[in-house]
C-alpha cells in the first residue's frame, strides 16, 4: 500500500485492527500493519481501500471511546503504549456539521418544539409551544399555519401524537389534546379536543407512544402521569373546587371550553419535580422518568408499580432514550449528560458521561437516522451533537443561536432531531432549524 | 525534630467536599433597583424576591422566568420575603415599610390556593370576637384586609406594625411569624399569630437595637440579635437562656444550624463568626475574609454541610461546615469558593442569600438589580 508519503522510507509501522458497529461498512478484523505516522485521513484511505469503495466514505477513528486527532505515533507516545501491541481502531462515518437553515420569530420564549414529517398528502410542519401560552404550527417557510390558545399559562411541552393530533402541557398544570387539520400547504386549522387534569404543579415534559395510545407526563409535583391519547377512553376528571377567580384571571381564560378528563394513573415516588419521561423502546408497558431528586425510575405501566430506582450524583432535568442501544441519556443541572443502562441487571448507574455544556442540559433528542448520535439543548445557549461511541471526546458539533445573524447565549429550552433537521427553541423567542445532511 | 506543620490538623481539599456551588446558572432580571431579599418556596419550585421597586416577584427557578409580580408600595422597599414553611399552603409573607403582607400568588393548584386563603381569612372571625381590654396596651400589629386592588391580586391579609420591618421569621409549624423592626425599642420584636390574627411583643424592656429574631428549628426557643449580642430565650418559661458574645461591633444577620446547636453570625464589620452553643458563649471560629460588610449568612437547611456569607464587596463565600453527632468532635469548617458575579452598585453588593431546601443550589440578591442562581 502506497499511502501518504511513499518517498519517506523506512517508515515505522504499527499493527492495527479495524472494527465497526455498522455492518454495511465492515472490513476483515485481522490485524494489519500501517505506517505509524498516519492520521485520520490516511487511515480513512486504508479502510476505503479495504472496502474497495467506488466513492470514498470519510471515516473517523476511535480508540477507547475517544476520537483519534493525532498521528498513531503521538497517540502511542501520549498514552504510554507499546508500539508492539495491536491497536483497535473503531471507525465510524465522519459526521457532517449541521448547517443553519432558518428560524421562526415568536412573541415570547419558545419552551418546546416538535416536528411532524412529511407524508404523501402533507408537507413537514413544526409545532412550537411558547411562554405566551400558545401552540403554533409552522410550515418550513416560517408561516404560522394555525395557533392554539387555551392554556392559562406558559406551555412547557408539545408532542405530536400522530399527523392529526398533538398534546401540549403547561404551567397551568393541565395537558391539552388538539386536532390539527390541514387542507393545503398554507391553510390549516386547530381544535382543542380535551383537557387533562390531575397534576398539582407545572407539567414539565411529555412522551407519546401512539401505538399504545399512551401519553406520559412529568410533573413538578413529583408525579408521573399516565394518560390515554384518546380522550373518550379516559376516566372522568377529578372534581376540584375552584378558588373564587379574580377579574384578571377570568380574562386569561380565552379559547373555547373543552371537556376535561382524568389520568389512567398518577405514579408517585419521586421526591422532587419530575423533569423527563420516556417509554421503553421495545416495551410500551415500561416507562422511565428522571427527577431533580437525582433518580432514574422505571415503572410498569400495567400495574402502575415502581420497578427500579437508580440514584445519580446530580439533579436530572431531561431524558431521552436511544432506542436500538437501549440506553437512557439523562441531562443534569450540573452541566453533563449521563448515559445509563436501564436494565435492572446493569451493574453501574452510569455507562458514560458526556461533558461539554457549561450550564444545565434541559433537552435531549436522539438522531432518528443514526442510533449513536443525540442532540442536547443547554441553558448555555447551545445545542450540542454527540456520538455516544466517542463519549470521552466531547461533543461533535456545537450549534449556536443565529438570531438575526448575531450569535447570542440565551438559553435553549428544547431540541428535537427529526428528518427536517435539528429543531430547537429558546429564550431568544425563536425556533431554529439546522439541517443535518446524511453522511 | 518534629515539623510543626505536621501537628496541625489537615483540612480536606475542596475537591473532596463537592458538591458546592461554583458558577452562575441563572440570572433573574426584572426588578428596578436593588433586589433586597429572596426566598425559595418549601416545594423548591418557585423563587420569591423583593426589592427597592416595592414589588414582590415569583420566578421559575431553572429558567429565570418571572411568573408573577405584585406592587406593594410606590415608594417603599420590600425588605424581606419568607414563604410559610409548610407544603399544604402557599403563603408568602412580605415586609414593606411598616406593613407585613401575606400573599397567595395565584400560581398554585386550586386546592392549595383555597387552603391558603382559608388559613389567612380564618382569623377575621376570631379577631372580631376578642373584646379590646382598655387596661392593656394596644397590640404591636393591626390586622386588616388590604385595599381591594391588592386583595384581587392575591394579597388577602396585612398587618400594620408601627415601625419599619426589616426581617421576618416563620415558626416551623407556620402559625407564628416573628417580625423585627430595629427602631422599635422594646417592641422591636413582634410575634404574630396567623390563626387568630393577633400580635404581641414578647419583651418588656429594650436591651439594645435589635437586628433580627429567628426561631430555634425545633425547640420553643427564640434567638434575638442586637448589634453586639445574640440572646436565646425560652418561649415557654419566658426567660433568658444564654447570651452569645460574637465580638462583632454591629451584627447584620445570623442563622441557626438545623441541628439547633450551632449559629453563624455576620457583621457589618466584615466578620463571620461560628458559635458552637455547646462550647462557649464566645465564637468557636472567627472568619475575616470579606473586604466589606457582611449582609447575610445562611446554612444549607436540607442536609448538605454548607454555609455562605454575602457581602458588600460583591462576593459570596462558600464554606463547608460539618457538625458532628459526637459531642466530642468540634465542627469542621473549610473555605471552599468565592462566588463573583454581582456588581457592586453604590457601595452595596450582595444583600441576601438563600439555599434551595434540598439541592446544592444557592440564590443571591444583588444591589445590581439581579438575583442569581449558583450551582
Ligand atoms: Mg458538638
Amino acid at each position: 500500500m502506497d499511502l501518504d508519503n511513499p518517498e519517506q522510507q523506512p517508515q515505522s509501522q504499527v499493527q492495527v485492527k479495524f472494527v465497526t458497529r455498522d455492518p454495511e461498512i465492515s472490513v476483515p478484523t485481522a490485524p494489519i500493519l500501517v505506517p505509524s505516522n498516519l492520521k485520520r485521513l490516511g487511515l480513512s484511505q486504508v479502510v476505503n481501500h479495504l472496502l474497495n469503495s467506488e466513492k470514498p466514505i470519510p471515516f473517523d477513528f476511535l480508540i477507547d471511546g475517544a476520537y483519534l486527532r493525532t498521528t498513531l505515533d503521538s497517540y502511542i507516545a501520549e498514552n504510554g503504549l507499546s508500539s508492539e501491541s495491536v491497536i483497535t481502531l473503531e471507525y465510524v462515518r465522519a459526521a457532517v456539521p449541521p448547517k443553519f437553515l432558518t428560524s421562526f420569530q415568536h412573541d415570547d420564549w419558545v419552551s418546546s418544539v416538535a416536528a411532524s414529517t412529511s407524508t404523501q398528502n402533507r408537507d413537514s410542519v413544526i409545532l412550537s409551544g411558547s411562554y405566551d401560552g400558545i401552540a403554533r404550527v409552522w410550515n418550513l417557510s416560517g408561516e404560522v399555519l394555525c395557533e392554539g390558545a387555551g392554556h392559562q399559562s406558559a406551555i412547557k411541552s408539545v408532542k405530536w401524537i400522530d399527523g392529526d393530533h398533538f398534546v401540549t402541557s403547561s404551567m397551568d398544570r393541565s395537558l391539552r389534546i388538539w386536532r390539527y387539520t390541514s387542507s393545503s400547504a398554507v391553510d390549516a386549522s386547530l381544535k382543542p379536543v380535551a383537557e387533562y387534569i390531575g397534576h398539582r404543579s407545572t407539567v414539565e415534559s411529555l412522551a407519546v407512544n401512539a401505538a399504545a395510545k399512551h401519553i406520559l407526563s412529568a410533573g413538578a409535583d413529583g408525579k408521573v402521569g399516565l394518560w390515554s391519547s384518546v380522550p373518550k377512553e379516559s376516566p372522568d376528571a377529578p372534581v376540584v373546587d375552584l378558588p373564587a377567580r379574580t377579574k384578571k384571571r377570568k380574562l386569561a381564560q380565552t379559547g373555547p371550553k373543552v371537556v376535561q378528563y382524568g389520568a389512567l394513573g398518577m405514579l408517585q415516588s419521586h421526591t422532587e419535580p419530575v423533569s423527563g419521561v420516556a417509554f421503553a423502546p421495545q416495551d410500551s408497558t415500561v416507562a422511565y422518568s428522571v427527577s431533580w431528586d437525582h433518580t432514574i425510575r422505571t415503572w410498569d405501566l400495567t400495574t402502575l408499580a415502581l420497578v427500579d430506582t437508580k440514584t445519580t450524583q446530580h439533579p436530572l432535568v431531561s431524558l431521552c432514550s436511544l432506542k436500538t442501544l437501549n440506553i437512557l441519556a439523562c441531562g443534569s443541572s450540573a452541566r453533563h449528560i449521563v448515559l445509563h443502562d436501564p436494565r435492572t441487571s446493569a451493574a453501574g448507574v452510569s455507562a458514560a458521561t458526556l461533558r461539554g455544556h457549561s450550564n444545565a442540559v434541559v433537552g435531549l433528542s436522539a438522531n432518528p437516522a443514526n442510533e449513536w448520535q443525540l442532540a442536547s439543548a443547554g441553558h448555555d445557549g447551545t445545542v450540542r451533537v454527540w456520538d455516544v461511541r466517542a463519549s470521552s471526546s466531547g461533543n461533535l458539533f456545537t450549534i449556536n443561536r443565529e438570531s438575526d445573524g448575531v450569535a447570542s447565549n440565551e438559553k435553549v429550552f428544547d431540541v428535537e432531531w427529526s428528518s427536517v433537521g435539528i429543531v430547537s427553541g429558546g429564550e431568544d423567542k425563536r425556533v431554529q432549524i439546522n439541517a443535518t445532511p446524511r453522511e | 525534630n518534629i515539623d510543626p506543620e505536621s501537628l496541625l490538623p489537615k483540612l480536606p481539599s475542596p475537591q473532596d467536599l463537592r458538591p458546592f456551588p461554583t458558577t452562575t446558572a441563572t440570572i433573574y432580571k426584572g426588578h428596578q433597583g436593588r433586589v433586597r431579599t429572596l426566598n425559595v418556596d418549601p416545594t423548591g419550585v418557585w423563587l420569591a424576591t423583593g426589592g427597592d421597586d416595592g414589588t414582590v416577584r415569583v420566578w421559575e427557578i431553572l429558567t429565570g422566568r418571572e411568573v408573577w409580580k405584585v406592587k406593594l408600595s410606590e415608594d417603599e422597599t420590600v425588605n424581606c420575603v419568607k414563604w410559610r414553611p409548610t407544603k399544604e399552603s402557599a403563603i408568602l409573607a412580605a415586609a414593606v415599610g411598616d406593613d407585613l403582607y401575606f400573599l397567595v400568588p395565584p400560581i398554585f393548584d386550586p386546592e392549595t390556593e383555597i387552603e391558603s386563603k382559608r388559613l389567612l381569612d380564618h382569623g377575621f372571625g376570631t379577631a372580631a370576637n376578642v373584646q379590646q381590654d382598655p387596661t392593656k396596651k394596644t397590640p404591636p400589629g393591626k390586622w386588616s384586609k388590604p385595599m381591594d386592588k391588592l386583595v384581587e391580586q392575591g394579597v388577602p391579609v396585612m398587618v400594620t406594625v408601627k415601625m419599619t420591618i426589616k426581617h421576618i421569621a416563620w415558626h416551623r409549624r407556620g402559625d407564628y411569624v416573628a417580625t423585627t423592626s430595629p427602631e422599635g425599642q422594646n417592641r422591636a420584636v413582634a410575634i404574630h399569630m396567623l390563626s387568630k390574627h393577633t400580635s404581641q411583643s414578647p419583651f418588656r424592656k429594650s436591651k439594645g437595637i435589635i437586628q433580627r429574631a429567628e426561631f430555634h428549628p425545633f425547640r420553643p426557643i427564640l434567638f434575638v440579635a442586637t448589634q453586639r449580642y445574640v440572646r436565646s430565650y425560652d418561649l415557654a418559661k419566658q426567660e433568658l437562656i444564654r447570651t452569645l458574645q460574637p465580638g462583632a461591633r454591629w451584627i447584620s444577620s445570623f442563622d441557626v444550624h438545623s441541628g439547633g446547636d450551632n449559629i453563624i453570625v455576620g457583621s457589618y464589620d466584615k466578620r463571620l463568626l461560628w458559635h458552637d452553643l455547646e462550647l462557649s458563649t464566645k465564637p468557636y471560629r472567627t472568619l475575616r475574609y470579606h473586604e466589606k460588610a457582611i449582609r447575610a449568612v445562611k446554612y444549607h437547611q436540607g442536609g448538605l454541610p454548607l454555609f455562605v456569607s454575602a457581602s458588600d464587596d460583591g462576593t459570596i463565600q462558600v464554606f463547608h461546615g460539618k457538625v458532628f453527632a459526637d459531642m466530642m468532635e468540634n465542627p469542621l469548617i473549610v473555605p471552599l469558593k468565592i462566588l463573583k458575579g454581582h456588581k457592586v452598585t453604590q457601595a452595596l453588593g450582595v444583600l441576601d442569600v438563600d439555599w434551595h431546601p434540598r439541592e446544592c443550589w444557592l440564590f443571591s440578591a444583588g444591589a445590581d438589580g439581579t438575583a442569581r442562581l449558583w450551582n
